[in-house]
């Protein structure tokens, strides 16, 4: 299958559809957004400077018809939910979002109801356009870098006005072994502290449900689920987080939930590999303080 | 200024998993139904632009007749008026047909907002899609809306941070949720006159599907088996927790 990966400048997001490119076939086309060396190697590379991706469709409409891709690969992030749709419509193609298991004859899954259950579809028509959900697929190691093409975009429609990036100290939570979140249950912002303070002695990141970030108690960014990040950490802490089907559908990766809540029949103790029944103003306290005497 | 939400009413998107069932590949139809959670981040932000611009605003949607009760409820949070096309399809392409149907027929529509995602289908591709067929603009999760004299300031939320864009003309956004546009509870006066109002129901139309066949629909099992921890003295269940992740070299 020929096919062209469009994705920004990010070698874990780009290695995770160059592996979901190898299922279908050999190594894809890329077309990198952003600015930068363009890491890893491809048959054909393209570079384009803008990252709004309204203004990309109809460049990326004749570039896939001129070339003749039948595959078009992006994360299902908010730059892919911005492409798919409005590319499937012009190039009358099929678009499947969220995709979470590709096999080479074009059956691919992806979920239904809040990730309480999984569809698979077979694709008929080509090209086909599909959003890949992130951290289910182990990135390609990305090795040197390809001389791109420059690839313009004409009559820019949407303009830029100002970009705010959420500073994170310490590691990213996309990145993180270790994640600690705080929902509902955390009951204010300034109690977020504790969870701060956790993760800054574990070396991990502070996550959110929805029900938190909602609330204003914590940034959008730091939002965990289905809508929010999808996160594979070595162990995830879930303090005062009900365990929505949404929730659980951005943790299904990871490989060891703890859970913290007052509630015995909260839904997340179903997920979790260790669950603490209580009140977490009691217990976060406590688990600091022995990771403080472990230092 | 005139705005159109589209809302889709789904089963209970809270349903744990565990209570979860599926009739012929949908969800079974005892659930509650009830409009999408982000639909409702939609109208809300609809009902904000009204509030702020003097707008009108029409709720779309495309579906079942049965559902007209449920949808009254964008009505009672400050809809104008209300437009069901009739049909049951869950193509994109179909449903996005059918709704520029109703976006037509309410002629001029400047601005038309909708969910990022539906609560059913996980999807996020239906705004896409129409706002391609309407040949306008589309931008994606988008939590806040300005206007200045035909032009639009948005602020779209990413997964590091946010941006303001600018743009002229019609679009198609899709919005996401923000601790401004939680949805607000309407009252009960609001909920009996949304009774009485009418709603225009639309015939719907056969078109084109996307050439994929669904093959099956299956629940996952959650397979996690829960060590429940002692709660006596929280001193020393730290001190186990720590030491168990340790053994299964999880820290
Ligand atoms: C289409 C769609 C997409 C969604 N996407 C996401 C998503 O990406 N991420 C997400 O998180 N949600 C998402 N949701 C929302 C999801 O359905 C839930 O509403 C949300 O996860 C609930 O957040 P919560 O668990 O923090 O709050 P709640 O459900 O209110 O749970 C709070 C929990 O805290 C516990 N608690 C209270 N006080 C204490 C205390 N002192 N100590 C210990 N425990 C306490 C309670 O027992 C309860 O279990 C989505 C929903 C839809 C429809």
């Amino acid at each position: 299958m020929k096919t062209l990966i469009i994705e920004k400048i990010e070698p874990k997001r780009i290695g995770e559809l160059v592996t979901v490119g190898r299922i279908l076939g050999e190594t894809p086309d890329l077309l990198a957004l952003g600015e930068g060396e363009v890491p890893g190697t491809y048959p054909r590379a393209y570079q384009c400077p803008e990252t709004i991706a309204a203004n990309l469709v109809d460049g990326v409409a004749d570039l896939i018809q001129r070339d003749g891709y039948q595959v078009v690969l992006l994360s299902a992030t908010t730059l892919g939910s911005e492409i798919a749709g409005r590319l499937g419509a012009r190039l009358k193609a099929p678009v499947l979002s969220e995709v979470i298991e590709v096999k080479p004859d074009m059956t691919v899954k992806r979920p239904l109801y809040g990730g309480k259950a999984v569809a698979e579809y077979k694709i008929q028509g080509n090209p086909v356009i599909l959003t890949i959900r992130r951290k289910y697929f182990e990135p390609a190691p990305l090795e040197g870098t390809t001389a791109a093409a420059v690839f313009n975009v004409e009559s820019p429609s949407v303009v830029l006005l100002s970009e705010e990036q959420v500073q994170t100290q310490g590691v990213r939570l996309e990145d993180a072994e270790i994640i600690v979140s705080g929902g509902r249950g955390m009951g204010s912002a300034d109690n977020f502290e504790v969870l701060r303070e956790m993760a800054g002695l574990l070396r991990g990141a502070v996550g959110a449900s929805r029900g938190a970030v909602d609330e204003g108690w914590a940034s959008q960014t730091m939002q965990v689920g289905q809508t929010g990040n999808i996160v594979a950490p070595a162990v995830y802490f879930a303090v005062g987080i009900s365990g929505a089907s949404q929730h659980l559908a951005g943790i299904a990766n990871a490989k060891c939930v703890v859970a913290v809540n007052k509630d015995e029949e909260a839904n997340i103790f179903k997920r979790a590999r260790f669950g603490v029944v209580c009140d977490y103003h009691k217990f976060i306290p406590a688990l600091i303080q022995a990771l403080r005497e472990e230092q | 200024m005139k705005i159109a939400v589209l809302a889709k009413v789904v089963p209970d998107y809270e349903v744990p998993a565990g209570d979860f069932e599926l009739a012929g590949n949908r969800a079974h139809a005892r659930y509650t139904r009830m409009i999408g959670l982000y639909d409702e981040n939609a109208i809300e932000t609809g009902i904000q632009l009204k509030e702020k611009y003097g707008a009108t605003l029409g709720i779309v949607s495309y579906g079942q007749s049965e559902d007209v009760p449920i949808l009254r409820k964008a009505i009672a949070m400050g809809g104008d008026s209300l437009h069901l096309v009739l049909g049951e399809s869950d193509d994109p392409y179909v449903i996005a047909s059918n709704l520029k149907i109703a976006l037509e027929q309410l002629q001029d529509v400047d601005l038309v907002l909708a969910g990022q995602q539906s609560a059913d289908l996980d999807r996020g591709v239906v705004h896409g899609v129409l706002a391609e067929m309407l040949g306008c603009t589309f931008l994606a999760q988008i939590s806040r809306i300005e206007s200045d004299q035909g032009r639009w300031t948005v602020c779209q939320n990413h997964e590091s941070g946010s941006r303001m864009l600018q743009f002229s003309g019609k679009a198609v956004l899709s919005i996401t949720s923000s601790p401004e546009n939680v949805p607000r509870i309407p009252a009960v006066r609001a909920i009996m006159a949304a009774k009485k109002k009418p709603v225009e129901k639309l015939q719907g139309t056969d078109a084109p599907p996307m050439q994929v066949e669904e093959v099956k629909v299956e629940i996952p099992k959650l397979e996690s088996v829960c060590e429940f921890l002692p709660f006596e003295d929280m001193q020393e269940t730290s001190r186990m927790l720590l030491a168990r992740l340790r053994e299964e070299r999880y820290l």
